[in-house]
Formats: C-alpha cells, structure tokens, sequence
C-alpha cells in the first residue's frame, strides 16, 4: 500500500499524520509527507537552491518524520535507516544525479515539498506516487478547512483518483458506516474497509440509500454480497437501509465516533439527488472522519 | 543459476491470483498459483521455489505456518507476505520470521512487481 499524507504546520494534521502511523506500522506502507507551500512563500537561499532554514514548513516536517520514525522504532521496523551507500537518483526526465542516501531497511519514507496551488499539487503527488490512499487533516465540526481554506480537502475528495481519508480530529473509531448506493465496488475498496476496520478493532455496518423506499435491485444484490464477503473474514457486520433524501441530517445527527465511508461511483444514486461535488458537501458535513473509496 | 526464478503464489482470494500469474509471467518468472494452502503446502516439497508470495489469513494453514515451513524446506527462498487484514503484531512476526517483503492490500501491481524484482535481483547477487 502506499499512502500519501498531505499536510501543514496546521493541529489537524498532527492528528492526521498519527493516523497515518498507525496505519503505516500496521501495514509496511510506503509513506510520503507531502508539504504544499503557496509558491511566495518558499524562499530558497540566494544563488544555491536550497530552502532558507529558518522557514516554518520544512521545520515542521523534519519533526513529523522524527515523530513518524520514533513511533517505529528501531527494532524490528521496515523504516528503521539502513547503511548509507550511493545511488543514482533520478531529478527529472532525463537527468539523475549520484547522491549519498540512507534509505529503510524495507520501506522508504519520503518527505517532500511542492510549492503551488495546493489541490492540483497534491492531486500530481498521489497520480506521480500511484497512491493507494490520500491522508489529511482538517478543521473538525462542520467546517472542514485546510489552511484556512474551505475548499482543499473538498477538492482532494472529489478529484482525487485513489481512496482519501478525511481525519477530522483525534478520536477513535468504533464503527465504519460504508454508504452503498451502487453496484459497482472496487476491489480496492474492500480491501480498504478491511485493513481501516482491522486497525481500529471497528464494527462495520453497511447503510443500502433507498430512494422513495426502493432500491435497485443489483445495487441489493451487492449489498449482500458484501456483508457475505466481510463475514466471510470475521468482521463483525449490520446491514440497514436509509432513504437517501435523508442522508444528509443522518450524516449530522448520527455520527459520532464514526468513521464515515462513502463509495464514489459512475453510477452514484447521490449523483442525481445532489450536485457534482456532494461528496465535498458531505466531507464538510460530517463532524468525524470520512474515507472516500474509489 | 538458472535464468527462469520459479515463483510460487497462494492466496485464497481467485482474483488475486488471476491477477498476479499474468504479471508475474510477463516479466519472465514462471508462476504457480494457488488458492487452496494445503494444495501449496504438499507443492512446496516437491518443487524448490525462489520467491514465494502468500496471503495470511486463509482457512486450514494460515500464512504465518506456510512461511514457517517455506523457510524450513528452503531457507533460501524469499518470502513476501500479502495480506488484506494487517495488524502490528502480524507484520513484527513475519520480520522476525524473515519475510522478504510485507503488502498491505490493495496494492497495485506495479508494486508488487517492483518486490519481486528486488527479490530476485537479490537471489541472483547471491548466486553470482
């Protein structure tokens, strides 16, 4: 698995990137902290190329990989520094350059900045990286803010090509709310919901959106073919049905040290009730975390 | 050295193995698959494997036994681990066991590959 986390010096993304230890120690993922700067304000040192020191970004991610590393330790972890030794490593197209590296003992963890508009950065990062799952933090509540903006974390949700979890605050998780309304699942995102359930000792109950108190018939069928496949592995399962023009105060009113799960599809119900990004709608909706499945 | 490395994969899941054989092939290994463990476990003594790569959670033998016996049968063959329900103690127990590699379903193939060439770039530096 490789798992992208896109943060900034912001409290939300401490909480975010403990998520990300806890999955990554679970899983060996490959991890990258990816640090978005709006481009003035990465300075770099005159006629060298280098990033000044004293800039707030970078300070904060060298303390996120200390933080990432401590949690793993040094026995017995994939990430612990192995030798140093050289390698040519690649710059851009074309262009590599011979470099003193110390890489993990089996899994790398990188830190990286880009400076730029920080959807489209973290959207190329996760497309560049094949990115199984975008982690980041935002503002808890009914906000959801990144940096002061609403709309990143909307953005990434909508756009992104891979699974993303939204962490909204520290707090635990005891079930995982996975909303079908499709019969289109990926594979991928089976797997997700097993690894997050595994990592949080969670319950999973499947909620099937009815419209007008009828579903599909193969969206049904797939319903209970997926509570099937999750008993199947022991999780704990429940399955029941909501009518999806209530979906939106349920997702107000019920959740609560809930992880949110929504499958996003071609053929989403939610498609035609609400607006192109009703995912973004629901992210700021929802008071606790949400996983966006693809 | 022989330059064909046979790879051997057992997962429970159809669709994995469906998936792998293709891959694997492609890049010039030859490739078993399994989904019954008991069906891998009596191949394991009649065929010397250079890369193994195994599920954990499976009925009757689960991962963790195969690779145990993978290892006593031929201490040389690397073992990657895959698993769709990782937890911390599993991944500690498959390092101590000396696992090659640990993924974490999903994985995309491309990275399952990028191991196991690894994996074998390590056996052939090993027989060099």
């Amino acid at each position: 698995m490789k798992i992208l986390f896109a943060g900034d010096e912001h409290p939300y993304s401490a909480f975010a990137l403990q998520e990300v230890i806890r999955l990554a120690l679970n899983t060996w993922a490959d991890v990258t902290l990816l640090a978005v700067s709006p481009a003035p304000a990465v300075r770099e040192l005159p006629g060298y190329g280098a990033l000044a020191p004293d800039q707030p970004l970078p300070r904060v991610f060298n303390h996120y990989r200390e933080t990432f590393l401590k949690a793993a330790g040094e026995e017995e972890s994939p990430y612990a520094p192995e030798k140093w030794q050289y390698e040519w490593v690649p710059l851009k197209t074309g262009v590599w350059e011979e470099m003193l590296v110390k890489r993990g003992l089996k899994k790398d963890l990188k830190v990286r900045l880009r400076a730029g508009n920080a959807v489209q950065e973290i959207l190329a990062e996760a497309h560049n990286e094949e990115s199984d799952l975008i982690v980041l933090g935002c503002t808890g509540g009914g906000q959801c803010l990144w940096q002061g903006a609403t709309p990143v974390p909307q953005r990434v949700v909508n756009d992104a090509g891979c699974s993303v979890l939204l962490v909204k605050e520290e707090q635990s998780i005891n079930r995982i709310l996975a909303c079908l309304d499709q019969s289109y699942i990926s594979q991928d995102s089976l797997e997700m919901v097993n690894q997050m359930a595994t990592l949080h000792g969670a319950q999973l109950e499947l909620i099937g959106l009815s419209a007008e108190g009828g579903m599909k018939k193969d969206v049904y069928r797939r319903l209970i073919e997926i509570g099937d496949y999750y008993e199947d592995r022991q999780i704990k399962v429940s399955t029941r049905l909501t009518e999806i023009a209530e979906f939106e105060s349920f997702i107000d009113q019920e959740l609560k040290q809930d992880l949110l799960a929504l499958w996003m599809g071609k053929k989403s119900l939610l498609d035609r009730f609400f607006p192109r990004d009703w995912a973004g709608r629901f992210v700021s909706k929802c008071q606790t975390s949400v996983l966006v499945m693809r | 050295m022989k330059d064909q490395l046979k790879i051997l994969v057992l997962d429970d899941e159809p669709i994995v193995c469906k998936r792998l054989k293709p891959a694997l092939e492609k890049l010039g290994y030859e490739v078993d698959t399994f989904i019954q463990s008991v069906e891998a476990m009596h191949q394991i003594h009649q065929t010397s494997y250079d890369i193994v790569i195994t599920d954990l959670k499976m009925k009757e033998i689960d991962g963790m036994r195969f690779l145990e016996e993978v290892k006593k049968q031929r201490p040389q063959t690397e073992v990657i681990v895959i698993t769709g329900f990782a937890t911390m103690e599993t991944a500690k127990q498959s390092f101590r066991k000396g696992v090659f590699d640990f993924i974490a379903k999903p994985f995309k193939l491309s990275e399952i590959q990028e191991v196991v060439n690894r994996a074998a770039a390590k056996i052939k530096g090993a027989a060099a």
